[in-house]
């Protein structure tokens, strides 16, 4: 394995009955970047998070995270790189019985058991600075909340428990523009502040190159291409620039 | 007349590969549930960490559904006192309306009318809860938080389904005969001392001891069924609804067909 890469995935092929999601996926993500994967909807983006967290097993290929392969259970025992992991789901996942405090303490409580309820009092207040929220707000239900507040808590939970590798699910759908760039902002602030490897599943290009070190684009079940920002924008790809461009035909002009 | 064989005998083929493939799904899912319970039972242990997780899972399956039972109960005992002085009127001394209401509460009506009512009541909330969590990607989120499903949520409903079921029996059991009572002495003109003596007239407690061995079944039947149908609860509104229909469906069926089970092994 190369060292700098922190999670590969080799040659990921998954289905879901009939319908071949991935069919070839390549991609190293190197410790410490953030890595953007863009492509359509239901193209299979989210499927290639769930396997970098375990939480779906491939049909074919290998999934390894920091060395270790995590796709098949003989190697070794997927908790141990998952509890390294953090992930904002699409719909922030909060748990809707409990309130926001004790949806950011209740994993912090079950694996750190040195701390007094003291303790995780202090650790929620902390948290909820470091996504900018007010304290007051470990009361309020997830029900009570916004959008963009709960995506904004989903995050809260994921970083509670300091991971070195965050993985985003869509963090930006469904937001306006304004509450999208504060969590563009929040996610640079993570990378910032956890020194965390991200990597984020998105289709809003005004995101992905905000936060981006690289873009990796994913069409028909294999990632295309892979390259900075800068490289994304300049590139001849026309799959790439159909796909930035937003363009409904392959090659179409621009008005 | 040989193409009509052929025809026939190309439909039967089809006919009976459709049912073998109906029948192999039913065993796989038969297998899926029993495979289940195990995983559920080998958290046991982790009940003494969170002891919590079970009394609120207990308050909620047990203490909520206690109104609900009460009522029933009630008037499962005031019904079972009519019919039973009808069908004796004649033939039967009055003497044994308590041992008729006391025999059919205690064995049957008790641990199974109860069951199936709570299937309703706390099977279907459960299949909905579990669908709904699983459509929220809640149940995703505790497995990458390292929560395990079953520990937290699967493991104190089954454990407070268990106890709490045997102990609503008992409830049920003593308000059936108070219901049995207040119909027999206010209506049916029996005396009091008349309903006891029939009460306590063949009373065993061995069938006190079926009963509770029925209800901590059922109960474990009715919270596996609601887990397991939540589970596997299909996408959107459509699919936790299903699941909680058929999470209630199979619990009524799997009680009716285990209390026969039951009752043919004990008696």
């Amino acid at each position: 394995m190369n060292g700098d890469h922190l999670i590969e995935l080799k040659h990921l092929q998954k289905s879901f009955g009939p319908q071949k999601v991935l069919r070839d996926v390549n991609l190293e993500i190197r410790r410490g970047e953030t890595m953007v994967i863009i492509g359509t909807s239901g193209g299979g983006k989210s499927v290639i998070l769930k396997h970098c967290i375990g939480l779906l097993q491939p049909d074919g290929g290998e999934v390894v995270v920091d060395g270790k392969v995590i796709s098949s259970k003989g190697h070794i025992d997927v908790k141990t790189i998952r509890k390294r992991m953090g992930m904002l789901f699409q719909g922030a996942a909060l748990f809707d019985s409990m309130n926001v405090g004790e949806n950011i303490k209740f994993a912090v409580r079950e694996h750190e058991k040195q701390h007094s309820e003291a303790d995780l009092d202090r650790i929620v207040a902390e948290t909820l600075h470091m996504i900018n929220l007010n304290p007051d707000f470990r009361f309020k239900m997830p029900s009570e909340l916004s959008g963009g507040m709960k995506k904004r808590l989903g995050l809260a939970r994921a970083i509670a428990l300091k991971p070195e590798i965050l993985l985003y699910d869509e963090p930006t759908t469904g937001l306006d523009p304004i509450t999208s760039d504060v969590i563009n902002d929040l996610i640079i602030d993570m990378q910032a502040k956890l020194g965390a490897t991200n990597i984020v599943v998105t289709h809003d290009m005004v995101s992905a190159y905000k936060i981006a070190d690289r873009i990796a684009m994913l069409l028909d079940g294999r990632i295309i291409f892979v390259g900075t920002p800068e490289e994304t924008r300049a590139t001849s790809n026309p799959y790439v620039q159909q796909f930035i461009l937003g363009q409904r035909k392959l090659g179409a002009e621009t008005e | 007349m040989a193409l009509i064989l052929d025809s026939i005998g190309g439909h039967s083929l089809r006919l009976a590969s459709l049912l073998w493939e109906s029948l192999a799904a039913k065993i796989a899912k038969i297998g899926e549930v029993i495979l289940l319970l195990l995983r559920i039972l080998r958290r046991t242990p982790w009940f003494f960490t969170n002891p919590s997780l079970t009394l609120e899972q207990f308050i909620r399956i047990g203490v909520a559904s206690l109104p609900l039972v009460m009522v029933i109960s009630f008037f499962i005992g005031a019904v079972s006192a009519v019919q039973a002085e009808y069908q004796f009127r004649g033939f039967v001394p009055s003497n044994y309306l308590g041992t008729a209401v006391c025999k059919l509460v205690i064995i049957e009506s008790g641990p199974v009318l109860t069951a199936l009512v709570l299937a309703g009541r706390v099977g279907s909330a459960i299949a909905a809860q579990i669908g709904t969590m699983k459509e929220k990607e809640e149940l995703d989120a505790m497995t990458v938080l390292d929560l395990d499903p079953l520990r937290y949520l699967a493991l104190p409903r089954l454990l407070s389904g268990i106890i709490a079921f045997p102990l609503l029996v008992i409830i049920s059991d003593f308000l059936s005969i108070i219901g049995g009572w207040i119909i027999t002495t206010l209506v049916l003109n029996v005396t009091t001392a008349t309903y006891i003596f029939g009460l306590r007239f063949l009373f065993q407690p061995y069938d006190v001891l079926i009963s509770m061995i029925k209800a901590m079944v059922f109960g474990g039947i009715v919270v596996l069924m609601g887990y397991y149908h939540g589970l596997s609860a299909g996408p959107g509104a459509k699919g936790v609804g299903q699941a909680s229909m058929k999470s209630v469906v199979s619990s009524c069926m799997l009680i009716l067909i285990v209390d026969f089970l039951i009752v043919y092994i004990a008696y």
